[in-house]
């Protein structure tokens, strides 16, 4: 309709210029508001017991990057084994993060050592992905009537620190060859390099810190898509697996089911398999449900985040379209943190079967009912509300 | 050595032609899609890095 008229003057070029420029600068502060999102948010509370270190401390390469991430040890009075919980590898994958956050506010070590790492992707926090509508932060309240607030952030590292992608990534201890957006997932990127992109240097960094500290079990929270057929499982390194099984079936038991997946030779760069190939720690990879990163869903907001309910996913689900049960259309988020806290504990405890004298105990993790009846926020900590609390001096 | 400079010159030297593009055009239509177009290029030249 307008081109027939030439009605553009130079009066509208400079109306639509300072539009752009407009919607640019706001869009920009949207933006950048991920990166620098708040003193409270993603502030996380440890337990009594538990020193903070950085993962810069085990591999310098990546000391005063964005890489660089906390790391958070707990030992006990009686010595055993080293278990190692990693969680926002993916950081749309919100319930691996808020169970190590979870566990790292409630757990106390009583023999072991326990080391978590809950944000191992910082990179992965400061942004969403394009077109893909998240939002921005989602939060929990909790007893006393205070937020809890967490970034949702993306599957891969922020192209502002990883960029640009090639078209394909040659991945360099094995040669395989992936999608160039792989560069940027800590998940393909494993065991890593000194001198490669800032997310193989991360996860260089992260196999550095599994060798020094020498970790019997090293577990990493993600979750996946209900679509997928990897979901509700543990995907287990094959010197793993005999934990792994072990720990499935008394889940099973519990009425939790957790498919138990072997974890593939020839698919390199994974969690599962680098970890399990390159140290001695017994490498496990857990799966919930998360509808909020799948395709099939639709309005995307904080609520569906939180509580999983989605008609599109119900409709999926009575065609038989789903690899996880979806009978009441909703996959709360207690629910799926609840999955991974009982599944961790649950490896903890068996630990000492498969490792003789490398034994933990780890203690004050809430039960599946509990979490799951009561909500996560019962479970986060918000002491700082009433003024300043050093991280390690919270009890 | 970080040669990310030159895609912020690239992404400068688009901007220039495209605000040019949006100055000679008659069309207001046209002249729009010259503003849409500057959006992300702005954003990526002046906000993001």
């Amino acid at each position: 309709m307008f081109e027939k008229k030439n009605i553009g003057s130079r009066h509208t070029a400079t109306v639509l210029l300072m539009v752009a420029v407009a919607v640019a600068a706001a869009s920009a502060r949207s933006y950048l508001a991920m990166r620098a999102p708040g003193p409270d948010v993603d502030r996380v509370v440890p337990h009594a017991g538990f020193i903070q270190k950085q993962l810069s401390d085990y591999f310098q390469g990546i000391r005063g990057s964005a890489a660089d991430t906390e790391v958070y040890i707990q030992e006990g009075a009686e010595p055993g084994g080293t278990v190692l919980i990693l969680g926002g590898t993916h950081a749309n994958e919100p319930a691996g993060v808020i169970a190590a956050v979870l566990m790292l506010e409630r757990t106390s070590v009583s023999r072991g050592r326990l080391i978590i790492v809950p944000y191992a992707n910082m990179m992965g926090r400061t942004h969403t992905f394009p077109q893909d509508a998240h939002p921005q932060t989602f939060s929990f309240e909790t007893p006393n009537g205070n937020r809890r607030t967490f970034r949702y952030g993306a599957r891969t590292t922020n192209p502002v620190h990883e960029w640009p992608n090639p078209d394909i990534y040659i991945h360099p201890a094995s040669g395989q060859t992936m999608a160039g957006v792989e560069r940027s997932n800590l998940n393909r990127a494993h065991p890593g390099t000194v001198d490669g992109g800032i997310t193989e240097r991360l996860a260089y960094g992260l196999i550095q810190l599994l060798k020094i500290e020498q970790v019997d079990l090293a577990i990493d929270l993600h979750e996946a898509s209900p679509e997928y057929p990897v979901v509700e499982a543990m995907v287990a390194h094959e010197r793993a697996m005999e934990l792994a099984a072990m720990v499935s079936i008394e889940l099973e038991f519990q009425g939790i089911p957790m498919r138990l997946e072997p974890s593939p030779e020839n698919l390199r760069g994974l969690i599962h398999r680098e970890w399990g190939d390159n140290t001695d720690a017994l490498a496990i990879l857990l799966e919930t449900c998360n509808p909020s990163a799948g395709r099939f869903r639709g309005r995307t907001d904080e609520a569906l985040i939180l509580t999983g309910a989605d008609k599109a996913y119900k409709k999926a689900y009575e065609l038989g379209r789903l690899y996880c049960s979806y009978e009441t259309g909703a996959k709360p988020m207690a629910d799926r943190v609840a999955r991974h806290v009982t599944t961790v504990q649950l490896l903890a405890d068996n630990l000492e079967f498969v490792r003789e004298g490398k034994g933990i105990v780890i203690e004050g993790l809430p039960g599946y009912q509990e979490l799951s009846d009561l909500g996560v926020g019962a479970f986060l900590s918000d002491q700082w509300q009433s003024g300043p609390v050093p991280a390690d001096d919270n009890e | 050595m970080d040669l990310k400079w030159i895609y912020w010159a690239i992404t400068m030297f688009a901007i220039v032609l495209v605000v040019r593009s949006l100055y000679r055009e008659k069309s207001l239509r046209e002249q729009l899609v010259a503003a849409m177009v500057l959006v992300p290029l702005l954003l990526r030249a002046l906000f993001i890095k």
